[in-house]
């Protein structure tokens, strides 16, 4: 242990191949450790989120088959329903969520409400009473009387008897952010409430063994009732769910960029290492080592940075975990779990296939050493075969690719992207130099340079290489990363609408948009909504179970609310067909929900719009941002085509502080409009993204610290070369300025090349990985190539300055006899 | 072709030459370090053509030492790490107390932990002596030895060389452009234009 210290402090190459290792192996892992305990805290609040381990939704109630089938398979069953409702008080209506429970509810998760008596309830409302949420209780109720409160719903008086503060399986679906009035399940069908054609949600839930749930599903997918879905922990929290796959690909890409330049950082400093190992391997060869003893000299010296790498990335992995797990607070509730074994496993493997894949074809060399060296130091072992170099270094890539993304496609796409800014970069690398033949014999600084650039074209082409890639790589990922938090957080501008407003009557519409003007209210504008049923594609008749996905079923057999407008949204975008609006009347449908459907530019599409047949031809297909929180339609008709159909309208608000009482005056003046407050999740989701934003700051250093190292790397490996040059170009009588600025040219064109590289390269992958990976509308980028060519050279010149500086201030002799 | 060499066990032959007379490159066929195009050359009673570049490994271990002009030391490797290795190759039992000896021997007692760049020019070709001479070998191969140091020091060197050689009773083959040296060994060889011929040893 102590020896290979020493030897660390020694080898210099070997060090640097052992901190490239440590950089890959910490950034990996502390991604990894860190995804490993945000999975397990969701799945384990997955369950609580639903209150059951498996939902079954429906738009009619459960029969009884459905309590015997779980009851038989030992489960425990819980079932619910939720609707809208409009409660009156004071003579003034209120919008509220109605969810009755039974006596089981929940089955998985904690509820709680605070009793209006003191004290507090773990379960729902017993027969006859009501519990509501905060917001409704401030609104409707006056404090310290809450006991006297009578809640009158349908045909029922209902005592108020609790403040509900914890209600596991509430979600962040817009549309249930209506305040909560909570009953009992037993006293649904006294209230009279619900009829055959009501909005009512019911759900199934079902908790108990794994193995039980499982059977319980299965039975669940063949008996699903035509618009029922199933949710499990997959699908709870989408919004949640969107925004961490999100960032999780971005961590993964930062991870898999600082392995890449980590393993070109080992690759530069097994070429060096080799370089060094090669007098001390000849001399044991003449002294007796058989070349087997020799190589596995090296090889154990390998194995030995492996193992001490590997643990130590490990060990600085699981560091940097709880440096990203605080960054990101109590996102996930109160703690994290801790993680488990496998990123230390992961570690391993990834250490084991990374370190040899990079390293071992130029390892090898040491191997072909001839004794010979001893007496002729022109004699090298022949050089690794290019193929063998760069294949082996592809194809453990690939493993770790394909393992961390877990989608063969986007692994070759990866890959091909990744492999043609390295050979692109080594291209274009070796026609400058071809250029630059031409201009050798100067004898400036720069010719000196220039011909410096040229006399080591091998040399050369790799430190390009090395240069090109790390500087594409973090702007693309520089790019990326800003794209994606500008795109988080503009969705989210500070005045991103907070209140919807749903169910504005056309007579109603006029008026209001006056009276926002009146109260300086911003608002997104009216758009115009009916309600409709699909009912035939191309002329045919939809029959749900026809349809092959999930998806696709219900999406045919529920009621669809159709926008109306000749103008897209700002976050829509056209990705197939015509632009809108057409000159004809017809439809623009979201890409997602037309795939699911089968639709193209071109079907026609019929709806059942309150006993209306409305027919007429899909234009477009439309992408649309939902985390905007614009309003937005999965189906738009042309204006014209509402003419005649019974719609309302919407609009969205932004609203903050309320001092005027602009809400309550709104509610007066227009007591049929209801007003969802949407303050509480946007909260929330902004939350999510801050914290998120920084977690990938954090993970971006990584990849920053990946850069440095190739760039030392590159640089270590041309030293002993440039070391005997410039000693050379001394003795010979350069002045220290001209040998300087023979250096810095040479710097700062490679710099220059691998700017430009780097930054169209980066301009074409960020463009496609902004569109594939993250879904994101790619934006043109002049500062890419400012930056580009920014990092490029003035990095280059200062790390030219500083390497050549302490050999300009050596005695050139001590230079030329050391062989440094 | 013009090359007829025999070096007898425990003789010192020097070879002499210009500059790029080929020298060097006989030293390196006869010890095997290289594979001649024509002709054969033993070493140890073995043909060399005969055997692998890995078996000629073997061949060497513990009974062949070099010392070089340039010293080859191994640099990351201390003085008695250096010394020690071919011992330890050799399957030398106390290979750490021999090698202390040696080092002892060559005068460099107190030097022992320092690595090859902390060493001077004279010390560095003791050390080279030193490991040289490490498993008591039979044949030793010098190639210019003294090429890179002062007189003095060079003298001290040679000085060492034979002092050991006489002990242990190691055949010599020394290539030098020095002609006060050549004349130290039993016979004195000259390559010039191809060919090998042997000098009159004049007797002093």
């Amino acid at each position: 242990m102590m020896a290979f210290i020493s030897r660390l402090k020694q080898n210099r190459a070997l060090l640097l191949l052992m901190v490239a290792l440590v950089v890959a192996i910490t950034a990996m892992t502390s991604v990894d450790f860190f995804v490993d305990r945000v999975d397990r805290q969701l799945k384990r609040q997955g369950t609580a989120l639903m209150a059951a381990d498996l939902v079954i939704q429906n738009g009619a109630e459960f029969d009884q088959s459905w309590s015997d089938k779980a009851i038989e398979l030992g489960l425990k069953v819980s079932r619910q329903v939720s609707f809208p409702s409009v409660l009156f008080h004071n003579d003034k209506p209120q919008l509220v969520q109605v969810k009755a429970v039974d006596a089981e509810y929940p089955l998985r998760g904690d509820f709680r409400a605070d009793s209006i008596d003191g004290g507090s309830f773990t379960r729902g409302p017993q027969t006859r009473q009501a519990f509501v949420d905060a917001i409704l209780k401030s609104k409707f109720f006056i404090p310290g009387r809450e006991q006297e409160v009578s809640i009158p719903l349908g045909n029922l008086q209902l005592d108020l008897r609790g403040i509900v503060q914890e209600e596991p399986d509430r979600g962040g679906n817009l549309f249930q952010l209506a305040p909560r009035l909570m009953i009992s399940y037993d006293d649904l069908h006294d209230s009279g409430l619900l009829g055959p054609a009501s909005r009512a949600r019911y759900r199934f839930l079902v908790a108990g063994e794994m193995a039980a749930v499982e059977s319980f599903r299965n039975w669940a997918v063949s008996q699903l009732p035509v618009g029922a879905r199933i949710i499990d922990v997959k699908n709870a929290r989408p919004e949640l769910r969107t925004a961490l796959d999100r960032g999780h690909r971005f961590l993964s890409l930062a991870t898999l960029c600082a392995s890449l330049l980590a393993g070109i950082a080992i690759l530069l400093a097994t070429r060096r290492y080799v370089n060094l190992a090669i007098d001390a391997a000849a001399i044991m060869r003449t002294i007796g080592m058989t070349s087997r003893q020799v190589m596995n000299r090296h090889i154990i010296e390998i194995l030995q940075v492996l193992v001490f790498g590997t643990l130590i990335g490990i060990f600085l992995g699981y560091i940097g975990q709880n440096v990203l797990s605080s960054l990101v607070g109590n996102w996930f509730g109160d703690s994290l779990p801790q993680p488990g074994f496998r990123p230390v496993l992961i570690g391993l493997f990834y250490g084991a296939v990374l370190l040899p894949g990079f390293s071992l074809p130029v390892l090898l060399r040491i191997r072909k050493v001839s004794p010979l060296r001893v007496l002729r130091r022109d004699i090298d072992p022949p050089d690794a075969s290019s193929l063998f170099v760069w294949g082996l270094a592809v194809l453990s890539f690939a493993v770790l690719v394909l393992w961390q993304v877990q989608d063969y496609k986007l692994a070759v796409a990866l890959m091909l992207a990744l492999l043609s800014v390295m050979l692109v970069s080594v291209g274009i690398g070796r026609l400058f130099i071809l250029l630059l033949k031409p201009s050798r014999n100067k004898s400036s600084g720069l010719g000196l340079g220039l011909a410096a650039l040229s006399r080591h074209a091998s040399l050369t082409q790799w430190q390009l290489a090395g240069f090109s890639v790390g500087i594409t790589l973090l702007l693309i990922l520089g790019v990326v990363r800003i794209d994606l938090i500008n795109t988080w957080t503009t969705s989210l501008s500070p005045t991103a609408p907070n209140h919807f407003l749903i169910n504005i009557q056309p007579h109603e519409q006029q008026q209001l948009q006056q009276w926002f003007e009146e109260n300086n209210v911003i608002n997104s504008g009216m758009y115009a909504s009916a309600r409709g049923r699909l009912t035939h594609i191309d002329g045919k008749l939809v029959k749900a179970d026809e349809f092959q996905t999930d998806r696709g079923r219900r999406l045919a057999s529920r009621e669809f609310s159709l926008g109306f407008s000749d103008q897209l949204q700002s976050d829509n975008r056209v990705v197939a067909g015509d632009q809108w609006p057409p000159p004809q009347e017809g439809f623009t449908v979201e890409q997602d929900l037309a795939k699911h459907l089968g639709l193209k530019p071109g079907s026609t599409m019929t709806f059942d719009i309150a006993g209306q047949q409305v027919t007429a031809p899909v234009i477009s297909l439309r992408s649309i941002s939902w985390d905007s929180f614009n309003v937005n339609f999965f189906v738009q008709g042309s204006e014209t085509m509402m003419l005649d159909l019974p719609v309302a309208y919407l609009n969205s608000i932004y609203l903050d502080e309320d001092p005027a009482g602009v809400m309550k005056k709104l509610a007066t003046d227009y007591p049929a409009v209801s007003i969802l407050d949407l303050r509480p999740l946007l909260k929330q989701i902004r939350d999510i993204m801050d914290k998120g934003s920084l977690a990938i700051e954090t993970v971006f250093m990584f990849t920053l610290l990946a850069a440095a190292l190739v760039t030392l790397g590159a640089v270590l490996i041309s030293r002993e070369e440039r070391a005997q040059e410039i000693a050379v170009l001394r003795t010979l009588g350069a002045s220290r300025k001209q040998v300087l600025l023979g250096v810095l040219a040479e710097f700062g064109l490679m710099g220059f090349i691998s700017g430009v590289v780097a930054a169209s390269l980066a301009s074409i992958t960020g463009y496609l990985v902004a569109i594939r990976l993250f879904g994101l509308a790619p934006v043109f980028n002049p500062w890419l190539w400012m930056t580009g060519l920014g990092i490029g050279i003035v990095t280059l010149l200062i790390v030219g300055y500083f390497s050549t500086r302490s050999l300009l201030n050596k005695p050139p002799l001590s230079v030329i006899n050391a062989g440094v | 072709m013009g090359i007829d060499l025999h070096v007898n066990s425990a003789e010192a032959v020097a070879l002499l030459g210009a500059s790029g007379s080929g020298k060097s490159t006989l030293l390196g066929l006869l010890a095997g370090l290289d594979d001649p195009t024509s002709g054969t050359a033993f070493l140890l009673q073995q043909n060399l053509s005969d055997i692998s570049e890995e078996q000629r490994s073997r061949l060497r271990l513990g009974r062949v030492g070099f010392v070089f002009q340039s010293f080859q030391l191994i640099p990351g490797m201390t003085a008695l790490e250096n010394v020690i290795l071919p011992l330890q190759l050799a399957g030398v039992d106390k290979a750490t107390e021999q090698a202390r000896q040696l080092l002892e021997d060559v005068g460099l007692g107190r030097r022992m932990t320092h690595l090859p760049r902390q060493l001077s020019g004279g010390e560095q070709q003791r050390v080279a002596i030193a490991r040289a001479f490490a498993g008591e070998p039979e044949v030793l191969f010098a190639d210019e030895p003294t090429g890179n140091l002062d007189a003095e020091t060079g003298e001290q060197i040679i000085q060492l060389l034979f002092d050991l050689r006489d002990r242990c009773n190691t055949a010599l083959l020394m290539v030098t452009h020095d002609d006060q040296l050549a004349k130290r060994c039993d016979r004195i060889y000259r390559l010039q234009g191809g060919r090998l011929s042997e000098t009159a040893q004049e007797q002093s």
